[in-house]
């Protein structure tokens, strides 16, 4: 609903200040040229814009499902303030904990429960790990930039109603080297573009997460 | 060396020699195959040993991996508790077997040491920053390890990342490669026992690290030569042992440490079996050369002995023993031998008895011969013990005269046709054949008068004219017999006392003659006195005895025929008929001639000194007559005493004369041409030659008084000596007659006008004293 509203809003916008919003498109493809999913591209802007920010959304509380030995969605954008919840709908215990100085824990979750909401009340990442099963990750990307969104599968992110103006993009992904420094670029939206594109490589770090090949696992 | 060393010798030499050689061609194939099978053991075990290094490396690696995972490292991690860190890693690095535990962030700030001075383990120095940064670069998306130096000892640097689950830090582990991990590696698995590693740090030389139990420095003389590894297996010597030795880099990257194992493949245990087999097979060896030797000792044994048993028949046959040997139950070559010898041994005995045959047989007769018969009657006189024998001699005196005549085949029939004849008359009694004209007869046992019975019948059968194509032909034989025991004791007398007989029986009108001891000249203690009468010559011991010789007509001595004699220092006073015949042989008779001259005519001056008218008379041998010289020292005699020739009168028989005639004649010629009368001694029993005595310058005829003795009783011997008589006086000669022993026989010559008279009716032979006596009677 207040996605809609939000949608609504930006209909208005256009409607409104037709020539001084515009649409971009992410792109965000590996060093072979495939797609990169769950990648979390955040804008800031780094100057005035000629148009406000969109306004944050109002504190939620989003479940994080661990199915099939796997946290669901492996990534997931939060807002300081939003709470997340922690859902076993495996048969095995889950024990998820995370070390990380935004918000560490540690919580046994029997099968077929949910954990308490968490309150995610500071921006970073968050790290999370099942102790009992070494290859299950997930990441909390909590965040208070007013441009952020998570790509599809199909490595992509658009943002409607850009105002014009300059933004820093950062894009981020769990497999990024932690040596290398954050992926950013500067963002210029002219007033005479409708319509951006801003294709974005990453260098990633082979994916954690194990792979349930019971072909080849014997347990 | 004999036959049978040389040949076991032979064969052990033969099986050491082949048995060396095969032991050592089966050495080198095995050594050969050993090292081949030594090269690939090596390259499969260096692939094992770096497989199971990689191995150990993932296991390690995993380990550590797994530690990285414990829950409360990584809470201690995330929380910067150093001490429970510390402990931890110290742990965990006990777990995997590290000597070596850091815990760094993720781009290589070690902020935890295991192996740092500092008590909470904080880097200390400039080991601060992790020394191996190349091994960091891919560690986030997997474990890293890799064989590195530290502080002069290789590990195993294993590097994982800690996740929580986000990469959080680093975790390096270092195992320290040395002799424990390679003993452990070998107790897990069947590398070889002869392994080394070593190590290049940054290309510098190489250097052992580890060793395996054995601890052979395999790689020493691997490296000698400079840095480079062989590629190949190689052949190294090592304490005395030979190794194939292999070396096998690995783990190079990305570490700054080259490593690589050397593992060796001992020969000297690839050949334990072997050397083993070859204890067994010496053993075989000696058995076998003992075998061998045996088996060859037996062999030649088997061959040598057969040849040593015909070595010993050849002995034997050399010695005279013809026994054939043994037959053997052989049929080899050895057999044949034998046979062709036993046949050869038959061959020889064969020949050698016609051999001995034709030695002891006469070719013609086929009687024995000489020799053979000598033995036969030996044997029979030694075996027998006879005491009695006679041995006939039987002479064909013309067989010469046949031979030269009518040849040998005529010759030999008769000698032939006179031997069967002996063998019919003396049947079973030994027949021999002496010469080529006599034979011989042994009669054993036999005495004279069965000897001499035989004897006649010998002369009867074989004086029978023996017809030949028209030819009769006389063999003239004569018999001279010896017996046994009185003319010889053994058959060597025998048959020569029998040979002379039988030349006395030649000579005689009567052929069957006995052997007479003593008229034999060649009794051979006759033989001695010729020595003897050197001495005599020398000495006194000769002397002439004079008979004196009666003129019948005047009845008074006319003069006197000296007679040698010698007075024997032994034998006492021996004749002129005892020694004059041998001196005669034996060339003393000229010494002897000489010294009756100068003793003879000395005593005719003697005689003249004393007034009385004696002639003297001489005897001369028949060799006197050969000596030119003769007159010249007669006359010289002569003339030195002074003595006329006419007193002397040299006597000489008729044999004499004809012995040699024409030189006889030229010295008596001489003589009698200085005077001397010469006279013809024994005249009428000799070859008397009419022919001859007219042409001999005699003057006095000497009747032989075989004729003389009987003069009273025979009258043919009245006959013969008056026909003498008057054929000397009619032909101018002076007759004497000899051996007058009576006054019948005187006066008979006196009837028949005989000259001279001369016996014992007369007088004896005497010494010149007696002469004296005798002449002037007192």
């Amino acid at each position: 609903m207040r996605l809609y509203r939000l949608v609504l809003a930006g209909f208005g916008l256009a409607f409104w200040l037709p020539a001084m919003a515009a649409v971009l498109n992410v792109q965000v493809l590996d060093d072979h040229g495939k797609p990169i999913g769950d990648a979390v591209v955040s804008m800031v802007a780094s100057a005035a814009t000629a148009g406000d920010p969109p306004a944050l959304p109002v504190a939620q509380t989003k479940i994080i499902d661990q199915r099939r030995e796997t946290f669901l969605p492996y990534v997931e954008i939060f807002r300081p303030g939003d709470r997340v919840v922690f859902r076993n709908s495996d048969t095995t215990r889950h024990h998820v904990y995370s070390f990380s100085p935004t918000r560490s824990f540690e919580m046994v979750v029997r099968p077929g429960r949910s954990t308490a909401p968490l309150l995610l009340d500071r921006a970073g990442i968050v790290a999370v790990g099942c102790n009992i099963h070494d290859h299950m990750r997930n990441w909390l990307f909590v965040s208070s930039a007013p441009w952020l969104a998570i790509t599809d599968a199909a490595g992509q992110v658009r943002f409607d109603a850009m105002p014009v103006g300059k933004y820093t993009v950062t894009v981020w992904h769990p497999q990024l080297s932690p040596r290398q420094p954050p992926v950013e670029r500067q963002l210029d939206v002219p007033a005479d573009r409708a319509d951006m594109k801003l294709p974005v490589t990453l260098s990633l770090l082979p994916d954690p997460r194990m792979p349930m090949d019971h072909n080849r696992m014997q347990y | 060396m004999g036959f049978r060393v040389r040949l076991v010798a032979f064969l052990v030499a033969i099986l050491v020699i082949v048995q060396g050689l095969t032991w050592l061609l089966v050495f080198e194939v095995t050594r050969h195959e050993s090292i081949k099978v030594g090269e690939r053991q090596l390259a499969s075990a260096a692939e094992v040993f770096v497989n199971q290094l990689d191995d150990i490396s993932l296991r390690i690696a995993n380990s550590v991996q797994v530690l990285a995972l414990d829950y409360a490292l990584r809470e201690s991690i995330a929380e910067h508790d150093r001490a429970t860190v510390l402990s931890a890693l110290r742990n965990h690095g006990r777990r995997v077997g590290a000597a070596r535990m850091l815990l760094m962030d993720l781009d290589g700030h070690i902020s935890a040491d295991t192996g740092s001075a500092d008590p909470d383990g904080r880097p200390t120095g400039n080991h601060a920053l992790f020394p191996f940064p190349e091994l960091l670069n891919g560690v986030l998306e997997h474990p890293v390890a890799a064989v590195v130096a530290m502080d002069g000892h290789a590990y195993w640097m294993v590097v994982v990342t800690v996740n929580a689950p986000q990469p959080l830090a680093l975790i390096a582990a270092g195992i320290p490669i040395d002799d424990h991990l390679l003993a452990n590696m070998q107790r897990l698995s069947t590398l070889p026992k002869n392994i080394e590693l070593i190590a290049s740090t940054d290309r510098g030389p190489w250097k052992v690290v580890a060793r395996g139990d054995r601890h052979v420095p395999l790689s020493a003389p691997l490296l000698r030569d400079g840095k480079a590894l062989p590629a190949a297996p190689v052949l190294v010597k090592v304490g005395g042992r030979e190794y194939v030795a292999l070396a096998r880099p690995f783990g190079r990257s990305p570490g700054n440490v080259a490593m690589a194992v050397v593992i060796g493949y001992s020969l000297d245990e690839a050949l334990g079996p072997f050397r083993s087999v070859t204890a067994t097979w010496l053993l075989l060896v000696l058995l076998g050369l003992a075998v061998g030797a045996v088996g060859a000792w037996l062999i030649a044994r088997g061959v040598a002995r057969p040849l040593e048993e015909l070595a010993d028949t050849a002995a034997r046959i050399a010695s005279g023993d013809y026994t054939p040997p043994p037959p053997r139950r052989r049929h080899d070559e050895l057999a044949r031998l034998a046979d062709a010898f036993t046949r050869m041994l038959g061959a020889i005995r064969e020949r050698e008895e016609r051999i001995r045959f034709q030695a002891e047989h006469d070719a013609i007769t086929g009687t024995p011969n000489r020799v053979a018969a000598e033995a036969i009657v030996q044997r029979d006189l030694a075996t027998t013990a006879r005491h009695s024998g006679a041995l006939l001699m039987i002479g064909l005196a013309r067989l010469p005269d046949i031979v030269k005549t009518m040849g040998h085949t005529i010759s030999d029939h008769l000698m032939h046709d006179a031997s069967v004849q002996l063998q019919t008359l003396a049947p079973g009694q030994l027949v021999a054949c002496a010469t080529d004209s006599q034979l011989l007869l042994w009669l054993p046992g036999a005495g004279r008068s069965e000897a001499i019975t035989l004897a006649f019948r010998v002369r009867d059968a074989l004086g029978r004219p023996w017809r030949e194509a028209e030819l009769s032909i006389d063999a003239a034989p004569a018999i001279g017999i010896a017996l046994h025991p009185q003319h010889g004791a053994d058959a060597s007398a025998l048959l020569q006392h029998a040979e002379v007989a039988l030349f006395a029986a030649l000579g005689h009108e009567d052929p069957v003659s006995f052997y007479e001891p003593a008229t034999d000249p060649h009794r051979p203690a006759r033989l001695a006195l010729m020595g003897e009468l050197r001495q005599a010559l020398d000495g006194d011991q000769l002397s002439i005895a004079y008979q004196p010789r009666l003129d019948i007509a005047m009845d008074r001595i006319e003069g006197v025929e000296g007679l040698v004699r010698w007075n024997h220092p032994l034998h006492g006073p021996m004749g002129p008929d005892e020694f004059v015949p041998l001196a005669e042989k034996t060339g003393n008779i000229r010494h002897l001639t000489r010294w009756v001259l100068a003793s003879g005519i000395a005593q005719l001056r003697q005689w003249m000194d004393e007034g009385r008218e004696l002639r003297l008379a001489l005897n001369l041998s028949a060799r006197d007559l050969d000596d030119a010289d003769l007159p010249r020292r007669v006359a010289a005699l002569l003339g030195a005493h002074g003595v006329p020739a006419r007193r002397l009168v040299l006597e000489v028989t008729e044999s004499a004369v004809m012995a040699e005639p024409d030189a006889a004649l030229k010295v008596l010629q001489r003589l009698a041409a200085q005077d001397i009368d010469i006279a013809i001694d024994d005249f009428g029993v000799g070859q008397s030659s009419l022919a001859y005595l007219r042409r001999l310058p005699v003057r006095e005829l000497k009747i032989d008084k075989s004729f003389v003795a009987r003069l009273g009783e025979d009258r043919e011997d009245q006959a013969i000596v008056r026909a003498i008589v008057d054929l000397g006086h009619r032909l101018g000669f002076r007759v004497v007659a000899e051996g007058v022993e009576n006054s019948t026989a005187l006066d008979c010559l006196r009837d028949m006008g005989c000259d001279f008279a001369q016996g014992f009716f007369i007088a004896r032979p005497l010494e010149a004293a007696a002469l004296r006596d005798f002449l002037d009677p007192p």
